[in-house]
């Protein structure tokens, strides 16, 4: 096998599982410090997408238009957070319920706002040769941004005073709210950041992955699938299970068909499942 | 017992019977349109009830029933389509196989989560994905069997209405006969499955929802029921799925997407969780709802209606309609659980307990012991149980104690089989269980008391103390006999009918040990049991684990000396997850090297 070829499709199966990451680090936050699956996640990076391409239209610069989405995004999430979540604390299968339907409303707001189809914004037409093949260098840019992103999430979490609150929140809840902290409004912060994050996601991907109202059911599917299998050590986990499970799935979708780089996905999730029943980190002695 | 009393216990059966009659005489007056309106209902109220079904009663909210729905649709169309032709009828070939093909969808996916035993997230999150994964195979699947062509998201047509006779002349229903076929499948999906959650098999997946590990440990194999249970869901899903295409004559992969996948919540929650019948309630009164506020209106916002009516109900209605009817009639009704604040102390009568426990050996043999051979288990850098080697016989009553962290609990949490250790052997009698689950050691034997009191809340004390009595017995007759006896020697005969949910701390208490009696153990292990109880019950506790060692093997883990020193029996310290020291409570008491450990001094820190 040519090494060109080898290296191309490494680097670009790379590139998959990084926005893979992407697509799934601000998920994963909000079920690592809140123990709550994000159904809506999916339409938060929806919200971001058309957030950046309305405001790019609109002529502002596509690099600005980010931290506007950003900013929605992060505000559609505490109001959601404290109309919605905080009312269902300790009742998992009704918060996912719940989200599911603003899942659901989102999409169908979105389909009644913007059509079913809208146009995207060009990728920017870069690339580089590696032998006999050239790669876009923008979806090579993601594996910088993936780090970067978890990097941020890092040092907020370890770092800030904010971060610390947070997981004493989820560690020892009864302890953290003895010591004064309010879990209500770490919660809130928690979820706007997840939200936030997931907008960040739609935005910065938008070169790649056009807005449309459904999009959001197309990625959540392997975000929360990554998420349950990485288990609660959630960004270490996260960032494992995205290697292996977006990369292994591009890796072999590169050598066979698409539908085989997903049925990859799919029975590699259920294996790790079966062996690791409550994710692959369940066992892990780190918390972050 | 008053009018009022037999109609709400006959509740369940009696008005969906009612229901039925009503329907069946409506359909031959029926305006033809709202027939064919209601004929869905019907269906979704099936499909609503599969969901309550693993949801409602099996606690596992599933996302994954419109796809079992789904798959029993096409295969029962493909079926459809390709026997109408030569045998006339229809639902003889659709119903049965999409009812088959579904449930065996459900139950290689409840295999597969619950013989792994996934968290309920994973389990969710999983089955949700599998249906999302469905709707986007099925876009591009396209293929043919037959006559039945399967097109991708052109969806499958020409498939065939609901022919009742037979031979080549035989014609499609009208839509009112429709409406009444359906509802009469309706109503043996609705009662086949009361009489399955009325039977044994429906008590244990009630058990599971209200504590899955009591139910494992009285020595019930939670995970095939659970998959049974799931089964048992999904073809309930695949008929309706069935019922769905012969009613549309079209299917297309929307069956699979997320704005199907939201009704049967939906649905389940108007009309009430866990009822059986809220699902056809709920589908009735959304159905219904939409069909007089007018499709034009809200024809473009009706995915959005739902979702945030999901929402709201989520937030605001957790009992859904038959729910909170029940809650005003229970009011009107005599309280069951009065008793429960006449009940006075708890005394054990010694005698019955002999009788009972001598019956026991008779019935399942001579008590065996529990001996662990250098066990060893470590969660990260703490090894919480260092080789501990140890063999507990009957004749009087084995104390381990320690000081906190000495890894007491970790040492009884392996030999129930909580934990699995990563060296040494477990053996009740001359069987090694290392590796097995916890409801086999029960099956042979092992009787376990946890420190807080696990009862079954939602169910009487008597049924309670049945359930631990079938497990074992496996036969209605004796595990009532088991269970009267029982309750007479806990002295409780007056509260057999109240909610173990209100029952006092002690109380449930004792009917957690009462269950672990039922078993007939052979092994008994007591986690802390003397915790939270009072002076009085401490000493009747005292007696019964006296009384019980007579006849069985006892392990009880205690921090309570002056409880340890009644039971007159053998002590073991651990300290560190090793054996420290061992003997009678007295020669403990005078040995410095444990009041070191116990106080914190010296070298033995």
């Amino acid at each position: 096998m040519a090494p060109d070829f080898l290296a191309t499709v490494l680097l670009s199966s790379l590139s998959s599982a990084a926005i893979l990451l992407i697509a799934t680090i601000g998920l994963a936050v909000v079920f690592g410090l809140m123990g709550v699956i994000n159904l809506a996640h999916g339409e938060f990076l929806m919200i971001g997408a058309y957030t950046a391409l309305t405001v790019t239209q609109a002529g502002v610069p596509y690099v600005l238009s980010i931290p506007v989405a950003v900013a929605v995004t992060m505000a559609i999430g505490a109001l959601v957070e404290v109309l919605v979540i905080s009312r269902l604390y300790g009742r998992i299968f009704d918060t996912m319920l719940a989200t599911w339907g603003i899942s659901i409303a989102f999409y169908q707001l979105a389909v009644l706002t913007f059509g079913t189809v809208s146009p995207g914004i060009g990728m920017p037409q870069i690339s580089v040769q590696i032998g006999a093949y050239s790669l876009a260098v923008y979806p090579l840019l993601m594996n910088g941004v993936a780090l970067a992103m978890l990097g941020f999430v890092y040092l907020l979490m370890t770092r800030s005073v904010y971060g610390m609150k947070a997981r004493a929140s989820i560690q020892v809840p009864e302890m953290a709210r003895a010591i004064g902290i309010s879990s209500a409004r770490v919660n809130t912060m928690t979820f706007a950041l997840g939200c936030g994050l997931a907008g960040f996601a739609g935005a910065v991907l938008l070169p790649i992955v056009p807005a449309t109202p459904s999009m959001g059911f197309a990625f959540v599917i392997k975000a929360f699938l990554t998420v349950v299998v990485a288990g609660p050590v959630t960004l270490t986990g996260s960032a494992l299970a995205a290697l292996g499970l977006g990369g292994g799935a591009s890796v072999t979708a590169s050598f066979l068909t698409s539908v085989a780089g997903d049925a990859f996905f799919f029975v590699a999730t259920a294996l790790l499942l079966w062996r690791y029943p409550l994710g692959i980190s369940a066992r892990w002695r780190r918390k972050l | 017992m008053t009018l009022s009393q037999r109609l709400y216990r006959a509740s369940a059966w009696l008005f969906p019977a009612i229901a039925v009659a009503l329907a069946l005489c409506l359909s031959f007056v029926m305006d033809p349109y709202l027939a064919f309106l209601g004929a869905s209902w019907v269906i979704f109220g099936i499909l609503g009830l599969s969901l309550d079904i693993v949801w409602g009663r099996g606690g596992f909210l599933s996302l994954g029933q419109t796809a079992f729905f789904g798959l029993g649709g096409y295969l029962g169309a493909i079926a459809a389509v390709n026997l109408a032709p030569v045998i006339g009828n229809t639902l003889l070939p659709t119903l049965p196989l999409a009812a088959l093909f579904g449930g065996l969808c459900a139950g290689v996916l409840g295999a597969l989560i619950f013989l792994a035993r996934m968290g309920p997230l994973q389990a969710t999150i999983l089955s949700y994905t599998f249906t999302l994964l469905l709707w986007s195979l099925t876009q591009s699947l396209k293929f043919a069997v037959g006559k039945a062509v399967v097109g991708g998201d052109n969806g499958m047509s020409g498939i065939p209405g609901i022919v009742i006779g037979f031979g080549p002349h035989a014609r499609a229903l009208p839509p009112n006969g429709v409406f009444a076929v359906c509802v009469i499948v309706a109503a043996l999906a609705y009662f086949a499955t009361l009489a399955l959650m009325r039977s044994t098999f429906g008590r244990v997946v009630d058990c599971i929802r209200l504590d899955i590990q009591k139910t494992e440990l009285l020595g019930y194999d939670v995970r095939r029921v659970q998959v049974v249970n799931m089964a048992w869901a999904g073809a309930v899903a695949g008929l309706a799925g069935g019922l769905f295409a012969l009613w549309s004559n079209y299917l297309n992969p929307s069956m699979f997407s997320v704005q199907e996948a939201l009704l049967p919540p939906i649905h389940v929650l108007v009309g009430g969780l866990g009822t059986l019948a809220g699902p056809f309630v709920g589908a009735l009164t959304i159905g219904g709802l939409s069909f007089w506020l007018g499709g034009g209106v809200a024809g473009g916002q009706t995915t959005l209606i739902l979702g945030i009516v999901l929402v709201l109900l989520v937030l605001f209605l957790r009992n859904g309609i038959l729910g909170a009817f029940d809650q005003l009639w229970r009011r009107f009704l005599p309280d069951p659980n009065a008793a429960a604040r006449d009940a006075g102390e708890v005394r054990i009568n010694v005698g019955d307990l002999d009788r009972i426990m001598r019956e026991a050996e008779i019935q399942v043999g001579p008590a065996k012991t529990l001996s662990t051979d250098r066990v060893f288990k470590q969660f990260g850098g703490v090894i919480p149980v260092n080789n501990v080697s140890r063999s507990f016989a009957p004749g009087r009553p084995m104390a381990l104690i320690g000081p906190n962290g000495a890894g007491k609990s970790s040492y009884l949490k392996t030999c129930v089989g909580v934990y699995q250790p990563e060296g040494g052997r477990v053996m009740i009698g001359d069987t090694d269980v290392t590796h097995a689950p916890i409801f086999r050691r029960v099956r042979l034997g092992m009787g376990v008391k946890n420190q807080k009191p696990q009862v079954f809340g939602a169910l009487s004390v008597y049924d309670n103390l049945w359930t631990a009595a079938f497990a074992r017995t496996r036969n209605k007759a004796k595990a009532a006999d088991v269970a009267g006896r029982v309750l007479a020697m806990l002295g409780m005969t007056a509260q057999a009918a109240v909610e173990a949910q209100a029952l006092s701390h002690g109380q449930q208490q004792w009917l957690d040990i009462g269950m672990v009696l039922c078993l007939a153990p052979r092994v008994v292990l007591l986690d802390e049991p003397a915790a939270g109880m009072t002076n009085e019950e401490t000493r009747e506790l005292s007696l019964l684990v006296r009384t019980l060692a007579r006849h069985t093997t006892v392990v009880v883990v205690e921090h309570d000396m002056d409880f340890v020193r009644t039971l007159e029996g053998h002590v073991t310290v651990l300290h560190q997850g090793e054996v420290f020291t061992e003997g009678d409570i007295d020669s403990l008491r005078a040995d410095e090297r444990v009041l070191d450990i116990y106080l914190g001094r010296r070298q033995h820190v």
